[in-house]
């Protein structure tokens, strides 16, 4: 075939895989908002008080749960991921052992929430005894979003220049001097940005938080230790359980509330990442 | 005054170098004299960066590195067990092959050497920041963007930053590692002004691929060889940089900075 016919097929073939691509993505989002947006947008809704048995209940506590249980879940898996991270990518020799790490990292990122939910379910609440509350749900969903979250951060800190490394150790620092001073500002724009996946995660996880944190809650949770009710975990269990009239509009207008949390997150992390990268090179 | 003299601030002896298996430098000798420039030369791949690379331990964060020998920095062997690495470092500086500014600000990239020995006392490192940016001969051109990235400089005005950096310092020996091999010929010949003018207080080895280089800037030569692939570096001829420019004894030498190979 002649060639500049083949590239003019390609483009337009390329183009179409594209659009239809994205057309699904927009039709997903504009369905959600069609049907939730108005729901959503409104105060009774977004900061009310949940209903068990009548109509017109809102979601307030469900939000604040969620917010609650993101920000719980990047309390523990930030420090604990970015410190293996560390550890992984500037301190390991690599060799077995650390073979052996990624190894079972890897694993444990391809198995299922649900296992992880049993997990948390037998270790918190039978074995320690605790009643479903954030914190459960906090380390639980730590683990589970550990490997995505500490192969990010390793990346985001192997993307840092070796030339930097040196220079540091040269002018007489220590190797984690140089981590602290040079290697982690470095990093930081690209953890950052690696923490987007895991907090879309942890929003959108419902097994999880059915099985450690709760499914209804009245009022707003305010202990780590008190049970919660997470968007993505009540809106299964309006869905499938609740006998409110209501029902499907709560279901539409919390799954648009959670894809406006979503977009905020995501926004909010971008905008954090930019301005540490501009500080960087501002220097500071 | 003489390589093998009596002024001689480090000393290389039957210094053997490995990487795992591979041997990359065999049996080097070496004096470096006093307030001298020392050059290293020969064609890519001889061993001049890792032989460098011994004198402030750099070899050290590479996995399965070993030597075998002894460095003589001031009377003591710095190969020698337990021999604090962290204050080797900072008496023998480095600049590097590609200008390698942190991605702070130009002040902030010569008081990283003083903060970290603990200096906190803004009078004294703004002194510091421009007594060294001076003596780099970059003061003029930054004095009024200090706040400024490093990184937004030019690439001889980055190597300069670093070189101010290392001075910051207070080190005794200036490693310097190809300094010029990535920038323009103007910038090369300001840095080769600073050396001489450095020279008054420093001892300084630089590794260069460039042989007029060698020639301007050192007062001793040492060219180094790697007979066959696979071979480690030895060094073939050490002197005067006159005498070994002019009248080379040995043929291989004599080839090389007649540009016969290399």
């Amino acid at each position: 075939m002649d060639p500049r016919k083949a590239d003019r097929i390609a483009t337009a073939a390329f183009w179409i895989v594209g659009v239809i691509a994205l057309g699904i993505l927009a039709f997903i989002v504009i369905e959600i908002f069609a049907r939730g947006l108005i729901a959503a947008v409104n105060p009774s809704f977004f900061a009310g008080k949940p209903q068990a048995l009548k109509e017109g209940g809102g979601v307030g506590p469900m939000v604040v749960s969620t917010l609650y249980l993101v920000a719980l879940t990047m309390l523990i898996s930030l420090p604990v991921s970015v410190g293996a991270a560390i550890y992984l990518a500037e301190f390991a020799r690599e060799g077995r052992f650390t073979r052996f790490i990624r190894f079972c990292l890897d694993s444990l990122g391809t198995v299922p929430s649900i296992v992880f939910a049993i997990f948390g379910m037998t270790m918190f609440l039978f074995y320690l005894n605790w009643r479903t509350c954030l914190l459960a749900g906090a380390i639980t969903m730590a683990l589970l979003n550990l490997p995505v979250f500490l192969r990010s951060a390793e990346e985001a800190l192997r993307q840092v220049p070796r030339t930097y490394r040196e220079a540091s150790m040269s002018l007489g620092a220590t190797r984690w001097t140089t981590v602290k001073k040079v290697v982690l500002p470095s990093a930081m724009p690209g953890i950052i940005t690696g923490t987007i996946l895991p907090l879309g995660r942890i929003m959108g996880e419902s097994a999880v938080v059915i099985f450690t944190v709760g499914v209804f809650v009245r009022a707003v949770p305010l202990s780590p230790f008190d049970p919660a009710a997470p968007l993505a975990g009540y809106i299964w269990y309006v869905q499938s359980e609740a006998i409110v009239p209501d029902y499907r509009s709560i279901v539409n207008g919390g799954a648009a509330i959670l894809l406006i949390l979503l977009f905020a997150i995501n926004f909010g992390t971008r905008r954090l990442a930019a301005y540490y990268s501009k500080r960087k090179s501002l220097g500071g | 005054m003489s390589g093998n003299g009596d002024g001689n601030k480090m000393r290389i002896k039957n210094l053997t170098m490995f990487y795992g298996d591979f041997m990359a430098l065999e049996d080097i000798s070496l004096d470096f004299a006093s307030r001298r420039i020392t050059a290293l030369i020969g064609p890519s791949g001889c061993g001049k960066s890792t032989l460098v690379r011994c004198l402030n331990r750099m070899n050290d964060l590479i996995e399965g590195s070993r030597v075998e020998g002894e460095i003589i920095l001031d009377g003591e062997n710095i190969l020698g067990a337990g021999y604090d690495v962290i204050s080797l470092r900072r008496r023998v500086g480095m600049v590097f092959q590609r200008p390698n500014p942190f991605p702070k600000s130009i002040y902030d990239n010569v008081a990283y050497g003083p903060r970290l020995v603990g200096m906190k006392d803004n009078e004294k490192l703004d002194f510091i920041v421009e007594d060294s940016l001076k003596k780099a001969a970059l003061w003029d051109e930054v004095k009024k963007i200090l706040k400024r990235s490093g990184q937004s400089l030019s690439g001889g005005q980055q190597q300069r930053l670093c070189i101010a950096r290392v001075i910051a310092v207070q080190p005794e020996v200036i490693l310097f590692d190809e300094p010029c091999s990535a920038i323009d010929p103007i910038s090369t010949q300001k840095i080769e002004d600073l050396m001489a003018e450095l020279k008054k207080n420093y001892t300084m080895v630089i590794v260069t691929h460039n042989m007029q280089q060698a020639a301007r800037v050192s007062d001793h030569t040492a060219f180094m060889l790697v007979e066959e692939q696979g071979q480690p570096g030895r060094i073939v001829e050490f002197g005067d940089t006159n005498t070994m420019f002019t009248n080379p004894t040995d043929k291989r030498t004599e080839n090389y900075i007649t540009g016969r190979f290399g």
